[in-house]
C-alpha cells in the first residue's frame, strides 16, 4: 500500500504517530551474552539486532569469505601495526515481511558489512592490537527500515562492552524528506529516524556521526534527491545521531551502575564519572 | 659505450662469433642475459641488444622488461617487509620472493647497535648473493672495506617513483648522459632547472628516490624522470621537458 | 591470494607531506581530474573510457527473455563487474574482492536503482517476453578511481547502444536484423556519473578529488557521490572511514555538480561525434529503410 503522506504536513504526524524530529523508541541492552567479549542487543521501532563481539584476539585461520571484513585504515591486519575489523552480518529469513533467503555472497549485506567494519575502524584504536582482530558478528532478528544504524549503534556498543579502546560512541540514525523525489516539492520537510513504509517511499539518508562532533563517519543516501534538499536531512540526521549518542551512553552508564550495585565490579576511581545515586 | 657494436639478439640465437670480445689477456666476462653453454657456446636467454666491451673484454644484453631479476653487485631499492629473527625480508618488486638483509650487513654494525628498520621503510642496497635456486640477499656495507660507500636505510623528505628496468640502467651509468642518453638529472641540476637542490638514489629494480626539503622539487623531479622514461625522450627533449616543467611548477 | 603491493613509509609520507602544501606527485590541482577520454568501438555499445593509467571497457548487450515472475511489465537490466588478475594479482576470478563488490553495488545504486533506464520500455509482450540487456564492466588496467571511470564507462556505452528494432502483428512478435530496420537507441532518462572525494589527515581536512592508485593507499577515507546534471543526487557512499566535517561534504557536493555537469557535456558532445562518423551516407541508408514499411 503506497504510503500517504499528504496528512504530514496537516496533523504534523506520520504514520506512526511521530512528529518529524522524533526517534522511534530505543531500547538496548549490553552484556546480554556471558561467553562473548562484548555482546549488546538494540531495538530501534521494530528494527532488532543483536551484536557479539569477540577480541580483539589472535587471527585464527580464514573463513573463506564469509565475513565482509573491512579493515581500517591503510595497514590492515597480517603484516600492519593494527587490528583488523572483520564483521559478519547474518540476516535472519524472518526478520522481514517477504521471507527472503539472503545467501553468504550477498552483495548488499557485504556492503553493510564493509560499512560498519570501516565505521567502527576509524573510531577504535586499533593500533594497540597488532597482529590481532576484532570480530564483530551481527544478527538481524527484524527489520523495519534504518537497518544500518541499527546495526552501527549496536556493534558501538558492543564494542564498549568488549573494552576496546576508542575514540567516541559512532552514533547512526537515518534522516529523510516528506515528499517524494518526483514531487519535486521545494518546501519538503526533513523527518527524522524512517521506519520501513518511509524508507520505500520516501527519499533517505542514514548518517553515522563520532560522538557529539558534526563529524561524519557514514553517509549513505541510496535514494534519488534533489540536491538542494541534502541540506536540510543532513542537519536533521547529525542532530539525531546526537540524541542517539545520548541514548546509548544511558545505556551504557545504566549498566555500569547495576554492576556497582550488584557489586560485580569493585567501586573505584571512576566512580564519579558514572553518575552513581 | 665502448663500442659501437649493437645488434638485436633473440633467446637461444647463434651469437656470430665476430661480435664476441677476444682480449688474449683477459678472461671473458658475461653479463645479463647471456650464458655460458660448455665447452664453447654463448646464448643469449632474453631477448634485446647486445653490446660489448673490448677494453675490459665483457659483454652483456641490453633489454627492458617489466620483472626485475637480482643480480649479484646491482645497486637496488629495496623495502623492508618485515623483520626476522637476524635478517629483515625486503621486497625488490611486488609479488616477487622477498629478499633477505642481515641486521649486521650494516656498516659497523654490532648486535646492539644495528640499525632498527620499521615495516615499509625503504633500503639501498647491494645484492650480495642471487643465485637461482635461493632467495637473494642483500647487503649495506662493503665486504671489503667495511664502509658503507652511500648504502643503508633512506631517510629525509623524499619520494620514491617507478621507473622502467631499463632507464633505471640508464641512470646508473657512469656517463648517463653520454653512454645513455639521459641528461634529465644534470639538467635539473644545472641552468635549465634553475639549479634545482635534490639527491637521488637510483636502484636497478626500477625505483628512485628522489630527495629534497622542497617537496615540490620533489615531484618535479619525479615528473620529469618518469616523462622521460615513459616518452623515451632524447637529449633535446628533456631539455624542453625540463624547461616546461619548470615553468609549470613556479 | 597475493596481497597488494603496499607503498613504502617513504611515499606514504611523502604523499601526506606534499598534499599539505597543495602538491599532488603527478602535479595536478586538489580538485583536478586526470586526462579524460572516452572512444566507442566499431559496434554499438563499446566505451572505452581513459583516466590517466586507468583504463576500462564497458559493452552493452542485449536478447529477448522471459521477464522475472514478480515484474512481468519490466525487462531485465545488469551490471556485470569483473575485476580480473589482468588488472593486478590481487583480484582473482571468481572470488569478488571487497573492492569488486563495493563496486558493483556503487554502479548498480547509481545507474539501475535510480531508474537512469527505463526498463518498462524493456518488455515486449507483458509477462512473456521482454529484452534483457547487460552491460559488462571490464577493468584493463587500476591505476586509482576505478568507480568513477566505471561509471562513465557504462553510462556511455548504454547511451552508444542500440537495440535491434522489433513489431508486433497480430500477436506474432518480429526481431528485424540491422540490416532490415535501423537498430533503435534504449529509452534513457537521465544520465548519473559518479564523483569520488578522497580524504587526507588526521581529520578528514583534506579532500582530493580523483586519486590515483597510490594515493587510494594512502587515503584515510573516500565519498563517492553520483549525481546528474540537473542537481538530483543519484547515490552517496561514505561507508566509514576517518569522520569528515558535515559542512565540507556539502561543499563536496556542490564541486561534484560542477564536475558532474562537465561529464555530461563530454559524453554528449563525444556521443555527437560518433553519430557523425557513422553518419556516412546515412541518408541513404535512411531512405531505403523507409521504403521497407
Amino acid at each position: 500500500m503506497p504510503l500517504d503522506t499528504s496528512t504530514y504536513n496537516l496533523a504534523l504526524l506520520r504514520v506512526d504517530g511521530r512528529r518529524w524530529n522524533e526517534l522511534r523508541r530505543v531500547h538496548a541492552q549490553i552484556r546480554t551474552q556471558a561467553a562473548a567479549d562484548g555482546s549488546s542487543y538494540l531495538e530501534m521501532g521494530h528494527t532488532k539486532v543483536m551484536c557479539v563481539v569477540t577480541g580483539p584476539s589472535e587471527p585464527g585461520p580464514r573463513r573463506g569469505g564469509v565475513a565482509g571484513g573491512g579493515s581500517g585504515g591503510a595497514g590492515a591486519g597480517g603484516a600492519g601495526g593494527k587490528a583488523e575489523v572483520v564483521v559478519g552480518i547474518v540476516i535472519a529469513g524472518f526478520s522481514s515481511v517477504d521471507r527472503k533467503r539472503h545467501g553468504r555472497g550477498d552483495k548488499r549485506t557485504l556492503e553493510l558489512a564493509s560499512t560498519v567494519a570501516n565505521a567502527l575502524a576509524a573510531s577504535l584504536h586499533t593500533h594497540l592490537f597488532p597482529h590481532s582482530q576484532i570480530n564483530v558478528s551481527l544478527h538481524v532478528l527484524s527489520q523495519d527500515g534504518s537497518l544500518l544504524a541499527a546495526l552501527i549503534n549496536a556493534a558501538t556498543l558492543a564494542c564498549v562492552d568488549a573494552g576496546i579502546p576508542m575514540t567516541d560512541y559512532v552514533a547512526a540514525c537515518t534522516a529523510g524528506s516528506t515528499s517524494t523525489y518526483a514531487a519535486n516539492d521545494e518546501g519538503a520537510d526533513p523527518l527524522l529516524d524512517l521506519n520501513h513504509q518511509e524508507e520505500q517511499e520516501l527519499p533517505g539518508l542514514t548518517v553515522a556521526t563520532l560522538g557529539e562532533s558534526d563529524r561524519v563517519a557514514v553517509l549513505v543516501c541510496e535514494s534519488r534527491v534533489q540536491v538542494s534538499r541534502l541540506e536540510g536531512m543532513l542537519a536533521v540526521g547529525v542532530d539525531g545521531c546526537k540524541q542517539m549518542r545520548e541514548i546509548l551512553d544511558r545505556v551504557v552508564r545504566d549498566k555500569g551502575r547495576r554492576m556497582i550495585q550488584e557489586g560485580t565490579v569493585e567501586k573505584g576511581v571512576g566512580l564519579d564519572d558514572m553518575d552513581v545515586d | 659505450m665502448a663500442t659501437a657494436e649493437r645488434s638485436v639478439v633473440l633467446p637461444g640465437e647463434t651469437i656470430d662469433p665476430s661480435l664476441i670480445p677476444s682480449d688474449p689477456k683477459k678472461a671473458l666476462r658475461l653479463g645479463p642475459g647471456l650464458r655460458h653453454i660448455p665447452p664453447t657456446d654463448i646464448v643469449p636467454t632474453v631477448a634485446g641488444q647486445l653490446v660489448t666491451n673490448p677494453v675490459k673484454n665483457s659483454m652483456w644484453i641490453e633489454y627492458n622488461s617489466n620483472r626485475y631479476i637480482p643480480s649479484q653487485n646491482d645497486i637496488v631499492l629495496a623495502q623492508v617487509l618485515r623483520s626476522a629473527t637476524d635478517f629483515y625480508l625486503c621486497s625488490l618488486s611486488p609479488h616477487t620472493a622477498p629478499a633477505t638483509l642481515p641486521h649486521l650487513a650494516f656498516e659497523s654494525a654490532t648486535k646492539k647497535t644495528r640499525p632498527i628498520l620499521s615495516p615499509g621503510q625503504l633500503v639501498y642496497a647491494r645484492v650480495a648473493l642471487a643465485n637461482r635456486h635461493m632467495d637473494p640477499e642483500l647487503e649495506c656495507v662493503s665486504a671489503s672495506t667495511g664502509k658503507a660507500d652511500g648504502l643503508g636505510p633512506i631517510t629525509g623528505p623524499g619520494c620514491a617513483f617507478d621507473v622502467s628496468l631499463g632507464f633505471a640502467r640508464r641512470l646508473l651509468m657512469a656517463r648517463s648522459r653520454e653512454d645513455g642518453g639521459v641528461g634529465v638529472l644534470e639538467m635539473l641540476g644545472g641552468e635549465e632547472g634553475g639549479g634545482l637542490a635534490f639527491e637521488t638514489a637510483v636502484g636497478r629494480n626500477g625505483k628512485v628516490w628522489v630527495g629534497s626539503e622542497s617537496a615540490r622539487t620533489v615531484v618535479l623531479v619525479g615528473r620529469a624522470l618518469q616523462e622521460t622514461d615513459r616518452r623515451g625522450l632524447g637529449i633535446e627533449g628533456q631539455r624542453r621537458l625540463v624547461k616546461k616543467l619548470v615553468k609549470e611548477m613556479r | 591470494m597475493p596481497r597488494e603491493a603496499e607503498p613504502s613509509l617513504n611515499e606514504k609520507q611523502f604523499v601526506i607531506q606534499a598534499l599539505q602544501e597543495n602538491l599532488r606527485l603527478d602535479g595536478r590541482e586538489l580538485d583536478q581530474y586526470r586526462p579524460l577520454e572516452l572512444t566507442f568501438g566499431d559496434q554499438y555499445g563499446v566505451a572505452d573510457v581513459t583516466l590517466g593509467n586507468t583504463r576500462i571497457l564497458a559493452k552493452a548487450t542485449a536478447e529477448v527473455t522471459v521477464p522475472y515472475a514478480d515484474r512481468p511489465l519490466d525487462g531485465i537490466f545488469t551490471i556485470a563487474t569483473e575485476l580480473s588478475p589482468m588488472t593486478s594479482p590481487a583480484f582473482e576470478v571468481n572470488r569478488p574482492t571487497e573492492t569488486e563488490v563495493l563496486l558493483s553495488r556503487l554502479l548498480e545504486k547509481t545507474v539501475r536503482r535510480s531508474g537512469a533506464l527505463d526498463t518498462e520500455s524493456l518488455c515486449l509482450v507483458a509477462g512473456q517476453k521482454c529484452w534483457s540487456v547487460r552491460v559488462d564492466v571490464h577493468a584493463l588496467s587500476h591505476d586509482g578511481n576505478l568507480t568513477d571511470a566505471a561509471c562513465l564507462a557504462v553510462v556511455a556505452a548504454l547511451r552508444h547502444f542500440r537495440k535491434p528494432d522489433t513489431s508486433m502483428e497480430g500477436g506474432r512478435l518480429t526481431v528485424y536484423t540491422p540490416a532490415e530496420r535501423e537498430p533503435v537507441p534504449l529509452s534513457w532518462l537521465h544520465s548519473p556519473f559518479c564523483v569520488t572525494w578522497s580524504f587526507f589527515g588526521d581529520e578528514g581536512e583534506l579532500a582530493v578529488l580523483d586519486a590515483t592508485w597510490l594515493e587510494e593507499q594512502v587515503r584515510v577515507g573516500s565519498c563517492t557521490i553520483s549525481l546528474n546534471k540537473h542537481g538530483e543526487i543519484c547515490q552517496i557512499a561514505k561507508l566509514g572511514g576517518t569522520p569528515v566535517d558535515a559542512v565540507a561534504l556539502l561543499q563536496c557536493t556542490n564541486v561534484a555538480l560542477t564536475k558532474v555537469k562537465e561529464f555530461s557535456d563530454l559524453v554528449d558532445q563525444k556521443l555527437a561525434e560518433d553519430l557523425k562518423r557513422r553518419d556516412k551516407g546515412g541518408f541513404m541508408a535512411e531512405l531505403r529503410a523507409e521504403n521497407d514499411r
